[in-house]
């Protein structure tokens, strides 16, 4: 059969098999199991284990469970409502103060915690009432939480941009300076936004506080979660520094988390301890099944010449690199709706990447837009993890608002997206400047 | 067919229980490696690849668990449109039976190159050189019991209106007699 009638039926297999129930992981077991066997018999199969096997084999993953423990232990802890408290309590005076502490908050958690629900649930349970309670149009309160929650699989320590550093061989030190600005870009074009709508739909007065603090209330939390930023700063530190592989930064740096977890809030006591560890083995082993299943499906692609034959196609076609782009953005688009950003980037990376260099972008300034099209996939039905866990923590904010009032931010991430495609030195530069040309 | 459920799912619990000792313990070796190579300026042997096995181990060894609470992520878009009741429950049965079925033969696959490994005497590449038949045995392991978890979802799912969702999760009137 020619390839590219291959790649259709595999991509129309694939979609059937995913979209039946089952887990993705195993979904693309059986996905390679089948198209293996139809090329080359049940003998074919043998070699599989082997490529499970190794794919998983790999140092460089290891930092996926340690940052995801890390995340676990921030995460089970009461940090989040604290940071959030600190937060407010430091920007009550600035304009729309509550909804910049709030966002201020979801970026600063997510990207501790490496969780966009448990972002979510963190902050939005204090935040959401609050936000009402002052005024704030409730759209505005679930619509912010929401899309804040999404900010961490951008701003780093990111298990995504592991992932794609993984899948795509380029250096994970890199791609985490590469989504520092247009993190703090987006952060900004939230926070814009929500200030916008607060004082267009509620007036002036719900967007200016007259709440004052006292420096001893500003300073009360700090001791509490300036230990938790310290330790990623840290880590950023030795990855950027070079002083430490990505694994060995992840490694000490949930050590020190699960200990200032176990020391500030208390978290030997209970469940709690056992909960972190239970959290974080569910999420390792989903993510790394995945990340091993992806080795037999590119395994499978690469051996009936499909990866190739696409890449091959696309190079072929000589379309405009800017039409290229638009389409590998709205394909991504539609992947992200449905599936989980580790999913789209194993199964989408090695096939991408050749076209995007070969068009010549930056694949680290491709990781940033790919990382905001997944970020969009968290906000939108019909998969939209974030908007069911506010649906979950705000019972009494109808789905629908909470749906509306996420939308303009999917605004701002297609914009986020524009912009770096005029100025792709939002993502380019940074890490140029502090680690030089890309080799 | 009870005790049969509640070996399974007691067998995939000790399997968690595993999977988190290895984390942990791959924590505490790496802990123990960025002391010895940046600290004491020393060599390391075996720790990288140690907590690599320990990793690769605690995935697969972890996915009966991860199977038993639900945790693998799927895309709900049809079992949420067929609601509850038989035809969702049905789906249920036809994703169970084909995720088990693949994972039978990987199983099969991997018990056969654990069996090589072990008789064959094969060892890692490296300095330390592991016999690979430790690491891999997590597979035909893994994948053996995760087809057992499978199996067991099954005869839950018989009396039950919702299988997927993890049987603790359930609400007492989608229990069905279980």
């Amino acid at each position: 059969m020619d390839p590219l009638l291959l790649s259709l039926f595999v991509l129309i297999v694939t979609v059937a098999v995913l979209f039946s129930g089952v887990s993705v992981g195993i979904g693309l077991i059986i996905v390679s199991i089948f198209f293996i066997v139809w090329q080359d018999g049940t003998y074919g199969l043998a070699i599989l284990p082997e490529v499970l096997f190794g794919k998983l084999d790999s140092f460089a993953l290891l930092s996926i469970p340690m940052f995801i423990l890390m995340g676990a232990a921030v995460a089970s802890s009461r940090a989040g409502a604290d940071l959030y408290a600190m937060l407010e309590r430091w920007l009550t005076r600035v304009p729309g103060g509550l909804v910049v502490s709030n966002l201020g908050a979801c970026a600063l958690f997510s990207a501790m915690s490496g969780s966009s629900p448990a972002t979510c649930a963190a902050i939005g349970k204090m935040g959401i009432p609050e936000m009402i309670k002052r005024g704030y149009p409730k759209g505005v309160a679930a619509g912010s939480i929401a899309a804040g929650g999404t900010l961490g699989i951008l701003i780093p320590p990111s298990v995504t941009m592991i992932v794609y550093g993984i899948a795509t061989e380029t250096s994970i030190g890199r791609l985490f300076l590469a989504g520092i600005l247009p993190g703090l870009m987006l952060t900004g074009l939230f926070m814009a936004w929500a200030i916008w709508s607060t004082w267009r739909q509620a007036g002036a007065h719900v967007v200016v506080s007259n709440i004052k603090y006292t420096l001893a209330e500003k300073l009360e939390l700090a001791p509490k979660i300036v230990p938790f930023l310290l330790i990623i700063v840290g880590v950023l530190y030795a990855l950027y520094g070079g002083v430490a592989t990505p694994s060995e930064a992840a490694g000490v740096g949930a050590a020190f988390c699960v200990l200032l977890a176990v020391v500030i809030y208390g978290m030997w006591r209970g469940k709690a301890l056992f909960h972190v560890f239970r959290d974080c083995t569910k999420e390792s082993v989903m993510i790394m099944v995945i990340i091993g299943a992806s080795g037999m499906f590119g395994f499978m692609l690469s051996s009936l010449y499909i990866t190739q034959s696409i890449a091959e196609w696309i190079i072929d076609l000589q379309l405009n690199p800017w039409a290229l782009m638009a389409m590998i953005n709205l394909f991504l688009l539609c992947a992200g709706f449905f599936l989980p950003p580790v999913a789209v980037i194993l199964m989408t990376a090695p096939i991408l990447l050749p076209i995007i260099t070969e068009a010549g972008f930056d694949p680290y300034w491709f990781a940033v837009v790919l990382t905001i099209n997944m970020e969009i996939g968290l906000i939108t039905p019909p998969v939209g993890l974030n908007l069911y866990v506010i649906n979950g923590i705000a019972p009494d904010i109808r789905l629908q608002t909470i749906l509306w009032g996420s939308l303009p931010y999917v605004g701002c991430m297609v914009l986020a997206i524009v912009l770096l495609c005029i100025f792709p030195g939002i993502a380019t530069w940074f890490p140029e400047f502090l680690m030089g040309p890309a080799v | 067919m009870l005790l049969y459920v509640r070996t399974v799912h007691a067998l995939s619990r000790l399997c968690g229980l595993a999977a988190a000792t290895m984390i942990v313990a791959s924590v505490l070796i790496v802990c123990q490696l960025v002391f010895m190579r940046y600290v004491l300026n020393a060599s390391t042997v075996w720790q990288t690849e140690v907590v690599v096995y320990l990793m690769i181990g605690a995935t697969l060894v972890g996915m009966p668990y991860v199977q038993l609470i639900r945790g693998h992520i799927n895309v709900d878009l049809l079992p949420l449109y067929l609601r509850t009741g038989a035809p969702r429950r049905r789906l249920f049965v036809a994703c169970v039976v084909l995720q088990a079925a693949a994972c039978g033969l990987i199983a099969w696959f991997a018990g056969h190159l654990w069996f090589e490994a072990a008789s064959g005497g094969w060892r890692s590449e490296s300095v330390f050189g592991t016999p690979l038949w430790i690491p891999y045995l997590a597979m035909p392991l893994g994948f053996g019991l995760l087809v057992l978890q499978y199996f067991a979802d099954l005869l839950t799912a018989i009396d039950c209106d919702d299988p997927f969702v993890a049987p603790e999760k359930r609400s007492p009137a989608a229990q069905g007699e279980n």
